[in-house]
């Protein structure tokens, strides 16, 4: 239960940092790294690859698996071979990708090579020779490496590098609690939960959704001093099913009476995920038996004949008292599509992207109740273009949430300061409408 | 900070050993801040980064490791991971300065000592180890003493035989109840990686320790809590209470955020129930499974498709796993091919009569799409769910005739195969279709559809009143067709003489079909075959009759179904490589080493249906020394008995062909299985038109030709 190593490629698929891949070949990662670049060009997305590639062993060595992950315009692979579950190397570029986040605010090639040091020293302490993660909570890490920004603040204020020492702490992991720092100081104690539900669902041509889903997450951002012992309670937790959390939470709390004993970790994490189904209560086995009203309506007619096609779109929001936000709608047209003429009702965009060949209309705000149009025609190069039989709309919507989950209130025990509460609702929508 | 990036940037370009020396030297004087030191190390580590060679810098840099600085140590650590193995001569030097580190105050730099030791596998370097590593791992603090039990894992890999010796494995043992989570966990780890190798000690868990672990678990990382729970897979129940309990405590780790969690989660309960006798609580613990399954499906699409395949594999043994979830599988435009293709499968898997109209709809909207391969691969689910559920097979006609009529050249020749099948699995029903499907004769230009086609018209000849001009048409070019049609051409000719030996024209076909294959083709299969027939015909054409037209079994989906026993070990191994491309162990061991191949032991707890097609293994490097683990503590009587060492049993007790009698006996957990699949098996003569396909060994038995799913070349893993 190891995984080799890890290899960090740039957007040309070439190696930016890897580890040393001790107990293997030199050539091994050079095999993963032209296995992937090989498996690129034979797809036309690159999200296409198949994300655990079968790596032929060289010579006589024994066939492994390439893991992949892509960050911007990076890809994280992660050679794995022998009994090894590729979820766990899957889910540790993940972390690492989070970590990377974390200490470099943006992760790009350039900002990788600008701080490879770091880099390196994070590759150390989160990956063992042996393919064992070590550490990855970031709490504990800032103990021991020290992040870019705070470095550099360091030298330059003190000027002095023996300060650096000192700054990773000399007593790391000193905390009983592998999430949270111990001895944490904020001047000001405050804690905000956001949380996100995304609607996922297909329509189909007769309007009536096929499936759909709700998942939930509570983003959390918590600067609160020394061990706060917290416990969150939801006045409606009954709409929430399949629940994940945290390590932090005490699970067999919340399976005792639904509420959320934990001790947090410092700074951004993801305290609960979940799904919400209002059929969940009745029939607990089977989903989206009562499905979720969709926040729009779409009525699409599209016409494809042999040199091209027309579409005419209209949305209508059925929100009557919020906007709907950032709303887009995207279509591919097929091979050969070109020459797009398009209307949209005001305060919409249109554009047309003649390498991916998706056709996508804009709207910053649809307010509640209103009604927008988008038309017109394209022209095909290709007699009968097969044009994507499904348009993808997304959006969020502010303040506001599917299932209207509520908390209730946050008791804080072990301190004696009163935290500041913060509480915001987002609901984001990914809908795939046939036509 | 920005401007001090760039600088950074500058490092990569190619140094030159010399120069890196001489700053090194000129850095030895006035340079009390150490910043001299830090640049130029930084330079040199951004060339080992690069590949360039720096190892003739190494008696330069160890001098550095003197530095009182963490930063610089580090890097000089980093030097010497890269470049310590290859200079066995020169490793001397640098001992007295690790030594030293071993024993500084700060922790880190402790740690940091023994796991660069650790990394460098040089004799010297690992004496030293040893002895420092008996007072790490009883170092006060945390991180040093997790370090070292990682550490060992590496000093048993230089010498097993010594580190027994020294009492590593003891003292790893007694790590098992440090109050550090994370210590805990990584000594399960190290026990993991010692108990993997075929050399190594056996680990084993007992009811005391396992209880132990699971208490730890709650304050692990999710790393740590991977470890503890594979770790449980080393538990063997003796009784059926040991399951259940075991099992609620893992139940509540479905509940993490962590997709690996909850996979490994999964994998023990499938474990587990193996060995449980309490049909609620099995039933109980298959509900519970399913949306977390579900929940992994809203991660990102390289996450969706490990769960994708894993749930293929649990839902074939645990069929009221998502039974009612089919809607969840539905596939979107946007998502990646390998996601669909996945889906596609698991959609078919769970089809059944409730839902077939629903399943079929998607593949008929799936039909249209864009992807050629996903298409192909559509219009064969929709053949394939006309012969698994029999109440939906006319509405699949249908849309398979639908389908034909948009004539679209891949997608005809893909509803041909599977309609031929459709022939089979349902003689005298769908034939009156057949003159639609003549029409469409010259689209055909795959041979696999092309063969398929003259299937039908010879085999339904005697009720076609042209069938003897089509195949004339179509033996026009004999000579260069692939082989796989010109046998196709050769029997259909053959039928459609014993169908219609009065006309002429069929008479002078078939004998210029058998010309040319035994005069004219160097193919010795289609030679013999041509052969085979003439003689027949010559001597006696009613017998050929007979034997030409002899019944076909019919078709079912049975052999799309893996073998129970198979399925058992393989879902032992959930998650991992051999589950994603649906590899036995046995059979994968050649390809993926599985450090220790499990199988489930058989104890007095193991269900009878599991230990019925129980697969034994065989170890083929037993350990020289078993040595059995007990846990700390007070050492339980139960565990101190001889354990039987390995399922090592002789053969399986019942081979593959005898699962339905088995099952019959007591099938308590299959009734569903059956629910699932309606084709009833048709007396004993089933035969599967493809199982001849899987003659290789693996697993999957049977299926579509591709629906051996294998590592992946340029093919696709499905179908």
């Amino acid at each position: 239960m190891a995984i080799d190593g890890l290899i960090i490629l740039d957007g040309a698929g070439r190696p930016i940092v890897q580890t040393s891949f001790q107990s293997t070949s030199p050539a091994y990662p050079l095999i993963h790294i032209d296995a992937y670049n090989n498996a690129l060009t034979k797809v036309s997305r690159p999200e296409d690859v198949d994300p655990v590639l079968y790596v032929a062993g060289i010579s006589n060595d024994k066939p492994s698996a390439c893991c992949h992950v892509g960050c911007g315009d990076l890809r994280l692979l992660c050679p794995v071979s022998g009994d090894v579950d590729p979820l766990f190397a899957l889910a540790f570029i993940r972390t690492f990708i989070d970590i990377l986040q974390e200490y470099l605010g943006h992760v790009s090639a350039s900002t990788l090579r600008d701080n490879f040091d770091v880099v390196y020293q994070l590759l150390e302490e989160t990956l063992d020779s042996g393919g064992h993660p070590l550490t990855t909570s970031p709490n504990a890490l800032r103990d021991i490496v020290i992040p870019p920004s705070l470095l550099n603040k360091l030298l330059s204020v003190a000027g002095a590098n023996i300060s650096s020492l000192s700054a990773a702490s000399s007593n790391p992991f000193a905390s009983p609690i592998p999430w949270r720092k111990a001895n944490l100081r904020h001047n000001s104690n405050e804690i905000y939960f956001d949380v996100v539900e995304e609607l996922r669902a297909i329509v189909g041509r007769n309007g009536v959704s096929l499936s759909s889903d709700v998942s939930g997450k509570i983003n959390t951002n918590c600067k609160l001093s020394g061990t706060p012992d917290l416990l969150l309670t939801f006045t409606n937790s009954k709409l929430l099913t399949d629940c994940s959390f945290h390590p932090c939470v005490r699970l067999p709390r919340w399976s005792k009476d639904k509420c959320l004993s934990f001790v947090p970790p410092d700074g951004h994490f993801i305290l609960q995920e979940y799904r919400y189904s209002p059929s969940s209560t009745s029939h607990p086995s089977a989903l989206g038996v009562n499905q979720v009203p969709i926040p729009i309506m779409l009525k699409p007619s599209v016409m494809v004949n042999e040199t091209g096609g027309t579409i005419d779109v209209t949305v209508t929001s059925r929100l009557t008292t919020r906007a709907i936000e950032d709303f887009s709608l995207e279509l591919y047209l097929g091979q050969g599509a070109g020459a797009p003429n398009f209307m949209v009702s005001a305060g919409g965009s249109w554009a047309f992207d003649p390498r991916s060949l998706i056709l996508r209309w804009e709207m910053a705000t649809v307010p509640a109740s209103s009604s927008h149009t988008f038309r017109g025609s394209w022209i095909s190069s290709v007699p009968h273009p097969r044009s994507a039989h499904a348009f993808r709309t997304k959006f969020a919507i502010q303040g506001h949430t599917f299932s209207a989950l509520k908390i209730d209130q946050l008791r804080l025990s072990g301190e004696t300061y009163k935290p500041y509460k913060g509480v915001r609702g987002r609901s984001l929508v990914d809908v795939e409408w046939r036509w | 900070m920005s401007s001090q990036a760039g600088q950074d940037a500058k490092f990569f370009q190619r140094g030159k050993i010399q120069e890196f020396r001489a700053e090194l030297q000129a850095a030895e004087v006035k340079d009390k801040k150490f910043i001299k030191r830090r640049t130029v190390l930084k330079k040199i580590v951004a060339n080992i980064t690069m590949g360039n060679d720096m190892s003739p810098l190494f008696p330069d840099v160890v001098q550095c490791l003197g530095t009182p600085l963490l930063e610089i140590k580090k890097m000089v650590y980093l030097f010497l991971v890269s470049y310590g193995k290859s200079k066995p001569d020169q490793i001397h030097i640098v001992i007295p300065r690790f030594l030293e580190d071993c024993n500084d105050r700060n922790p880190l730099i402790r740690a940091l000592a023994i796991r660069t030791m650790s990394y460098i596998p040089i004799p010297v370097v690992t004496e030293a180890l040893t002895e420092q590593l008996r007072h790490c791992l009883k170092d006060r603090d945390p991180y040093v003493r997790k370090t070292a039990a990682i550490c060992v894992a590496k000093v048993y890999t230089a010498d097993p035989r010594k580190a027994e010796k020294a009492g590593f494995v003891e003292m790893l043992r007694d790590l098992l109840l440090d109050p550090n989570a994370t210590v805990v966990s990584n000594a399960v780890a190290a026990l993991t990686e010692i108990g993997d190798r075929p050399d190594g000690v056996f680990f084993k868990l007992n009811l005391t320790i396992a209880n132990k672990l699971l208490a730890a678990i709650g304050e692990s990382s999710e790393w740590g809590q991977i470890y503890i729970l594979d770790s449980l897979l080393r538990f063997v129940p003796e009784k059926h209470s040991e399951a259940d309990v075991l099992a609620e405590r893992v139940l509540i780790q479905l509940q993490h955020a962590n997709s690996a969690v909850v996979l490994t989660a999964i994998k023990i309960l499938l474990y587990l129930m193996n060995y449980m006798e309490n049909r609620r609580l099995i039933e109980h613990i298959c509900k519970k499974m399913g949306p977390p399954l579900v929940t992994l499906l809203s991660s990102g699409p390289e996450v969706q498709y490990v769960a994708l395949r894993n749930i293929l594999l649990i839902i074939q043994r645990r069929p009221t796993v998502l039974r009612n979830d089919v809607k969840v599988f539905f596939c979107k435009y946007n998502d990646p091919i390998y996601v669909k293709l996945a889906k596609l499968e698991i959609m078919y898997r769970l089809a059944r009569e409730e839902n077939a109209k629903e399943v079929l709809a998607e593949l008929q909207e799936y039909a249209s799409e864009v992807d050629v391969d996903f298409v192909r691969k559509a219009v064969r689910s929709m053949g394939r769910l006309a012969i698994k559920v029999e109440p939906a097979a006319d509405l699949c006609i249908k849309a398979l005739l639908d389908l034909i009529e948009t004539k679209v050249s891949y997608v005809v020749q893909e509803a041909i195969i599977v309609i031929k099948d459709i022939f089979r699995r349902y003689p005298g029903k769908y034939e009156g279709i057949i003159p639609t499907l003549c029409e469409h004769l010259d689209a055909l230009d795959e041979p696999e559809a092309k063969a398929a086609m003259i299937w039908i018209v010879g085999q339904y000849a005697d009720r076609m009143d042209n069938a003897d001009e089509l195949l004339d048409d179509l033996v026009y070019t004999f000579l260069e067709e692939p082989v796989e049609v010109q046998l196709a051409l050769l029997t259909a000719s053959v039928k459609l003489f014993i169908y219609k030996s009065k006309s002429e024209k069929a008479k002078e076909l078939v004998h210029r079909v058998l010309k040319w294959t035994t005069e004219e083709i160097d193919n010795p299969d289609l030679r013999d075959r041509g052969f085979m027939y003439w003689r027949l015909l010559a001597i006696n054409p009613g017998v050929a009759g007979e034997i030409v037209l002899a019944e076909k079994p019919a078709i079912t989906t049975d052999s799309d179904r893996m073998d129970r026993g198979a399925l058992d070990q393989l879902l032992l191994h959930t998650g991992t490589l051999g589950s994603i491309y649906h590899k036995n162990p046995e059979a994968s061991s050649r390809e993926f080493p599985y450090p220790a191949a499990r199988a489930l032991a058989d104890t007095p707890a193991l269900n009878p249906n599991s230990r019925a097609v129980l697969v034994p293994i065989t170890r083929t490097q037993l350990p020289p020394a078993v040595i059995n683990i007990p846990g700390p503590g007070p050492n339980e009587p139960g565990n101190q008995k001889p354990e039987p060492p390995l399922p090592a049993k002789p053969a399986p007790p019942l081979p593959t062909e005898d699962e339905d009698a088995a099952e019959g006996g007591g099938g308590e957990d299959d009734e569903s299985e059956r629910v699932l699949s309606p084709v009833a098996v048709q007396g004993d003569a089933v035969a599967d038109p493809y199982s001849g396909l899987d003659q290789l060994g693996t697993l999957s038995a049977g299926g579509y030709s591709a629906d051996n799913p294998r590592p992946k070349e340029d093919d696709d893993l499905l179908f």
